[in-house]
C-alpha cells in the first residue's frame, strides 16, 4: 500500500511526533506507515483522512489496483460502450 | 495558550503509565512466587501459611494477567502487531521445546532434570528477543 502521508505532513510542516499525537499513535507507527513497512487499519486510515480533510483514497492507494486498471483486460472489462 | 514545554504525545504518556503499572504487577507476582517457593523453607512450617502464599500468588497472577491484557488493548496497532508476533513465536517455541526437553530429561541426555522453570526461562527469553526484534524491524 502506497500513501501520501509524508507529503501531506510536510505540506503542513508537521513532525512525525505531531502527526502521531494527532492520530493517537506512536511516532514509530507513523514512520512505519510512511516508509511502507506497515499498512494502517481502516479506523486509523479514516482518522488520517479526517485530519487532512481528504478521502481515504486520496491518501492511500494500492499500486496493484492501479496496475490492474491500466491493463488491457481491465479496459475491456470496464468498457461499457455499445 | 502559553506552552512552555512541547506538547506531550498522549499515546506515549499513556503507554509510559501502563508500562509502570505492568512492571508493578509483574513485580508483585514475582515477589508472591518467591514467597510461595521459599516461604515454607525459610519463614514458616505451618501448612496454612503455604496455602495463603499460594492464594496470594494466584491473586497476583490474575492481576498480572488482567494488567497485561489492559496493556495490550491500549497499544496502538503497530505495537499490538509486534506484541502478537512475539507472543506467537513464544507459544510456538514453548510447544516445540517441551517434548525434546522432556525426552532429554527422562533419558539423561542433559545433565539436569528439565522442569517448568526452564520452560519459563526459555519462554521469557524468547518473548523478549522477539519483542525487541519486532521493535527493531519497524523502527
Amino acid at each position: 500500500m502506497k500513501n501520501r502521508l509524508k507529503v501531506l505532513r510536510a505540506e503542513r510542516d508537521w513532525t512525525q511526533a505531531q502527526l502521531a499525537d494527532a492520530l493517537d499513535v506512536s511516532r514509530q507507527t507513523i514512520n512505519a506507515i510512511e516508509t511502507g513497512k506497515f499498512d494502517p487499519s481502516l479506523p486509523l486510515a479514516f482518522r488520517a483522512a479526517r485530519l487532512f480533510g481528504l478521502r481515504i483514497e486520496e491518501i492511500f492507494h494500492d499500486p496493484a489496483l492501479d496496475k490492474d486498471r491500466s491493463s488491457p483486460a481491465a479496459e475491456i472489462k470496464t468498457d461499457t460502450r455499445v | 495558550m502559553n506552552q512552555l514545554k512541547p506538547p506531550e504525545n498522549r499515546y506515549q504518556s499513556r503507554i509510559w503509565t501502563n508500562n509502570k503499572r505492568l512492571c508493578r504487577w509483574h513485580g508483585a507476582w514475582a515477589a508472591a512466587t518467591l514467597l510461595m517457593a521459599f516461604g515454607p523453607i525459610f519463614l514458616w512450617k505451618a501448612r496454612v501459611f503455604t496455602l495463603l502464599a499460594v492464594g496470594l500468588d494466584v491473586a497476583a497472577g490474575v492481576g498480572m494477567i488482567l494488567g497485561t491484557k489492559r496493556y495490550v488493548m491500549e497499544l496502538d496497532e503497530l505495537h499490538l502487531r509486534v506484541w502478537l508476533n512475539a507472543l506467537g513465536i513464544t507459544v510456538g517455541v514453548a510447544v516445540l521445546a517441551v517434548p525434546p526437553l522432556a525426552v532429554m530429561g527422562a533419558y539423561h541426555v542433559i545433565p539436569f532434570h528439565a522442569n517448568i522453570a526452564h520452560l519459563m526461562i526459555l519462554m521469557g527469553l524468547t518473548f523478549v528477543v522477539s519483542l525487541f526484534y519486532g521493535i527493531w524491524r519497524y523502527r
